[in-house]
């Protein structure tokens, strides 16, 4: 071995070897330097920033993508709908990927759309790998733009509030915003209960920009928020509105609002208002006129509050029916200091009257003494018993408590005043509140518009109970009351509301408009409220005409033809009165000459028929032959109509069909 | 005497290159599957090129660990006399890639001359060192002809233009001269006359300065390094410490380009995290200090130069490979050896291995037992002592 060591190795020069392993450590040195130095990076960059760039990395790689909850169906309380949702499409693109086709697109959609060609590139030039191209536009567009042919463009449908009926209780309905969300009304009132909750799905995406097909996305599926049901009747809705228009046009006046409640629930029927508007178009109106009135404005009431004067003085046993009173002749001046004195004016003249005859002829100066006789404190008592000043804490958002002063706040003369009803703000719904305290046997209930809450499988979450406030007046004050407004309605103000073989009990109203610091002249709010059947009473209804300019004025000549039109097809034209008690379908038997002559509109109903899987030209002929009106969306093979077969529709309703093609080509991000 | 290898062959060194050699098989199929599938519809179309490129490394190796080096001392002349030829004939019908010649191809098999001239001029400068002994020190006689090669090889493979490959010839023939004990002096005008040459060649191509400037830019700063070095990071950083596990890289689906080549650390860093990379650098470091140990103990200077030269060679690839994909250093388009896809580099850093592995059998690291001890034998894998009756 050591031969072969001595043949083959050269002898080493010792300074050379000494020289060398220098060089050699140095070299070593160097290198472990540069392996410490690679080391210390990959922990920099592995442990210390590691979840800054694993952030980075997964944006990259990981977008989330929204899929909107639809909102829950709004129904009548019968299952009308209301509002619904319809499918809108929203159109993105993901500018890597759409690069190449980046002219091909903008020129698509600026033929589609009319907007300039640059708009989109420009769009398309982001750096951000996701853009809106269009946002919320209608579905008929998917068959414009063919998305095979471009890359890089995705669809997402976008479920959109539609409502139903147009002009139909648009401010008691409201709207949603352009997310989606409560903007007024009942919209924002049950908005938490409508939303549901949104669903995502995260896509992983190569640096190609193409969906990883093999991996499992984490998905939420949306989750359908809740379905509301009213306690309106589409029905009763309709007619009192068709009833407002017309009554509003008859006088040439500004506005107008009716209310119809159930006296025994306390559950609102309908609620129309003049200028109506239509929620599917909400942002157009003004402000004004998209407030749901009946709650958010004040009025003064007139004589309409007289309920309360008389109330008090029966109540407290001050006043019989039959107790005659002196009326002035018409002209009352009420001294309020030695030197000044007040008037008080009656329309109807007269000498010694009773108190009946009193409210029937609606006298200010009979009331004003009957409310000396009961005194500030048992007046005032009453008035806020009847919920004057309190707001009535219906489910609806926006509602004002209205104005009733204390007593100790009251002039000398605002006892008098309010025995007429001025020097108090109310809302109309408390006014309807009111009387139908009277209708219920004194008892005032609280009035209520949700009648149940459903699930997305329409199970009941939960449903609205009458609710008793307080016991007002006695059930045998309540019932002398209302045979009082029967007389009124059968000899005094209330004529024009009479109908023959039904006992209605009303009241009429006329204030003068208080603007700017004075009482205008010629600017009157004309109101009728009344209660029927008499003897058990169904249905309350408020009638409030806002400056009648026709020439008349008066509550009884302006609004009691309106509450007859209305009572009159409730009566005839719907099964409200019947539907607890038929001894009524008799008495309305003895009628046969009660026929509106201002049935101008059709509410016959119908049954929709089920349309799903026909082909969208037989879908419309067949809702076409059931008189109602079909409104598509998409095309080729009906998968859902809204309202579904068997709902029971007013002839002339909307259909709503959604269509799609027979092989679906669409890149869905909403299944 | 019989020129087989007297002594066992270093072990860690032939465990710590085949399983680098091994894991590369995973690692490769991982970064290139939807490469290969985008590009040739089959995912594994990849992995089997690369298996084909290992099992030649791994014959490579057994090869050259078998021929005696300092038979090589013959041959290196002749070999970096036909690393010219190749470089020429590559330059003259090479086929391009990325906008340079690189590849020589003989019908199907190409190969890149430049992988093949790195080992031919770092070995024949070891043969010249022994050669010349004293006149190694002499600026005519000994420097200025190993210079030549040098230039020669250099400028050749510049010319590609394969700017980092032919910089890295150059900078390990440098650390070669040096362990070959060429003067300092000689070494540092080397460097000075180098700097114009290097200012006018950065200037000469756009992408180079770009390169560059992009570095230096994004050094320090918030701003992204260029996109490939930044995607590499990314990847590092997304594995964190224990990775996201074989085949769950992400970087490596077209947002990392050349994840399977030159950037293969870094999905070795996303899919097997912290631990991964410290493992594979690991192994480098292992390759390293018993390249240096086997130098220490070589028999010969030949043996002693060689050794340092290959181990130098395997672990600056390595070093500077991940320093690129790390961020650290400019991208450039160096492969790390035995890991990335490439077959040129694999083979040729296989054989390289081999001959290292043939000198560390000559020396007395593992000496092969002769005697039987007096009360009990060495086994044959030298470890276990077991008792003799």
């Amino acid at each position: 071995m050591n031969e072969n060591i001595e043949h083959t190795t050269p002898i080493f020069d010792v300074a050379k070897l000494k020289s060398n392993q220098f060089r050699v450590r140095l070299l070593r040195i160097a290198v472990g330097i540069f392996f410490i130095v690679v080391g210390l990076r990959i922990i920099h960059i592995q442990i210390v920033e590691s979840e800054k760039y694993r952030k980075i990395a997964q944006k990259q790689y990981q977008s989330k993508v929204v899929l909107p909850s639809p909102r829950g169906i709004l129904y009548d309380r019968n299952g009308n709908i209301l509002a619904s949702n319809a499918t809108y499409v929203s159109f993105a693109a993901d500018p890597m990927l759409a690069a190449e086709d980046a002219q091909a697109i903008a020129k698509k959609f600026s033929q589609a759309f009319g907007k300039h060609k640059n708009h989109y590139l420009n769009e398309l030039k982001s750096e951000s790998r996701f853009v809106w191209l269009e946002r919320f536009v209608d579905a008929k567009y998917l068959n414009e733009i063919d998305l095979k042919k471009l890359n890089g463009v995705v669809v997402r449908r976008e479920p959109k509030r539609l409502y139903f009926n147009d002009q139909i209780a648009g401010q008691l309905i409201g709207s949603t915003n352009i997310d989606n969300a409560g903007l007024a009304g009942i919209e924002k009132q049950f908005d938490v209960e409508f939303k549901g909750t949104d669903g995502y799905v995260v896509f992983q995406r190569d640096g190609l920009g193409r969906a990883r097909p093999s991996v499992d996305y984490p998905r939420v599926e949306p989750k359908k928020g809740n379905n509301i049901y009213l306690t309106i009747d589409l029905k009763l809705q309709v007619i009192a509105e068709k009833a407002l228009k017309k009554g509003i046009e008859d006088n040439k006046a500004e506005g107008g609002i009716i209310i119809v409640l159930q006296p025994r629930t306390g559950e609102i029927l309908a609620i129309a208002q003049h200028p109506n508007i239509n929620p599917n178009h909400f942002g157009k109106y003004e402000p004004d006129h998209q407030r749901l009135r009946a709650v958010t404005d004040l009025f003064e009431p007139g004589s309409v509050f007289k309920i309360v004067t008389a109330s008090a003085a029966l109540e407290h046993r001050l006043v019989k029916p039959d107790k005659m009173f002196y009326a002035e002749n018409g002209l009352y001046s009420v001294p309020v200091t030695s030197k000044k004195s007040r008037k008080i004016v009656d329309t109807h003249k007269a000498e010694w009257i009773t108190f009946q005859e009193a409210v029937e002829t609606s006298s200010n100066i009979v009331m004003a003494k009957v409310s000396d006789i009961i005194g500030c404190e048992r007046f005032y008592k009453m008035a806020r018993d009847y919920g004057f000043g309190i707001a009535t804490n219906i489910d609806f958002p926006g509602e004002l408590n209205g104005m009733l002063k204390k007593p100790i706040d009251w002039w000398s003369t605002s006892l008098n005043t309010l025995s007429y009803g001025y020097e108090v703000g109310a809302t109309p719904l408390q006014i309807a509140c009111a009387y139908a305290a009277v209708a219920n046997n004194g008892i005032l209930m609280r009035p209520y518009i949700l009648k149940k809450e459903t699930d997305a499988s329409n199970q009941i979450v939960r449903e609205s109970q009458k609710q008793q406030i307080r016991s007002v007046i006695s059930s045998e004050t309540a019932e002398v009351l209302t045979g009082l407004f029967e007389g009124a309605v059968e000899r005094g103000t209330g004529t024009l509301a009479k109908i023959q073989g039904i006992r209605i009990a009303g009241k009429t109203g006329t204030s003068k408009k208080y603007v700017e610091g004075q009482y205008e002249k010629g600017n009157y709010v004309a109101s009728f409220i009344g209660f029927f059947p008499a003897e058990d009473p169904k249905i309350v209804c408020l009638v409030m005409i806002d400056k009648p300019q026709a020439g008349a004025y008066y509550g009884g000549t302006v609004s009691a033809p309106i509450f007859k039109a209305i009572a009159e097809q409730i009566i005839n034209t719907t099964d409200v009165l019947s539907r607890t008690k038929n001894v009524l379908a008799k008495k309305i038997d003895h009628v046969p000459s009660v026929k509106s002559k201002s049935d101008t509109f059709n509410s016959s109903a119908g049954i929709v028929p089920d349309v799903r899987g026909q082909s969208l030209r037989r879908a419309i002929e067949i809702l076409k032959m059931g008189m109602f009106e079909p409104v598509v969306e998409g095309s080729g093979i009906v998968i859902t109509q809204v309202p579904e077969a068997g709902t029971y529709a007013t002839k002339g309703m909307k259909i709503s069909l959604i269509c799609q093609p027979k092989q679906s080509t669409v890149l869905s991000l909403n299944r | 005497m019989s020129l087989e290898h007297k002594n066992h062959i270093d072990l860690s060194i032939l465990i710590a290159v085949l399983s680098l050699m091994l894991l590369s098989l995973g690692v490769v199929y991982s970064a290139s599957a939807s490469y290969a599938q985008h590009r040739a519809g089959d995912s594994e179309h990849m992995l089997i090129s690369h298996s084909v490129k290992v099992f030649l490394g791994i014959i490579a190796l057994f090869i050259f660990m078998r021929v005696d080096y300092r038979r090589l001392q013959g041959l290196t002349k002749f070999a970096v006399v036909l690393a010219v030829v190749l470089l020429f004939g590559t330059l003259l019908l090479g086929g391009e890639a990325k906008g340079a010649t690189r590849w020589l191809r003989f019908s199907s098999i190409g190969f890149q001359p430049s992988e093949f001239a790195k080992y031919a001029l770092l070995f024949h400068l070891c043969t010249l060192f022994n050669k010349k002994g004293e006149d190694i020190k002499d600026f005519k006689k000994g420097f200025l002809p190993m210079m030549v090669w040098i230039g020669i090889i250099t400028l050749l493979v510049m010319a590609q233009p394969n700017f980092s490959m032919g910089a890295m010839i150059f900078i390990l023939s440098m650390i070669v001269l040096y362990i070959g004990n060429v003067r300092f002096k000689h070494l540092f005008l080397t460097f000075v006359s180098m700097l114009p040459l290097l200012t006018i060649y950065m200037l000469s191509a756009e992408y180079r300065l770009k390169r560059v400037m992009d570095f230096i830019n994004g050094f320090g700063s918030d701003a992204k390094p260029d996109y490939q070095a930044w995607q590499s990071i990314l990847g590092f950083g997304n594995g964190g410490i224990f990775g996201v596990g074989p085949g769950e890289s992400k970087q490596r689906d077209f947002f990392l380009p050349e994840s399977y080549g030159d950037f293969v650390f870094s999905i070795v860093g996303e899919e097997y995290g912290f631990i991964g990379t410290i493992f594979f650098l690991g192994l480098f470091f292992l390759i390293m200090y018993r390249g240096f140990k086997i130098a220490k103990h070589s028999t010969d200077p030949f043996g002693r130069n060689l050794a340092i030269s290959i181990t130098i060679a395997i672990t600056m690839y390595a070093l500077i490979n991940a320093s690129v994909t790390l961020g650290i250093l400019p991208t450039t388009g160096l492969p790390m050896p035995f890991v990335s896809y490439g077959g040129s580099s694999m083979v040729f850093s296989a054989a390289a291995i081999g001959v290292l592995l043939n000198i560390s059998a000559q020396t007395d690291l593992h000496p092969r037992v002769r005697e039987i001890p007096l009360v009990g034998s060495i086994d044959a894998d030298g470890l276990n002592i077991r008792k003799v009756y």
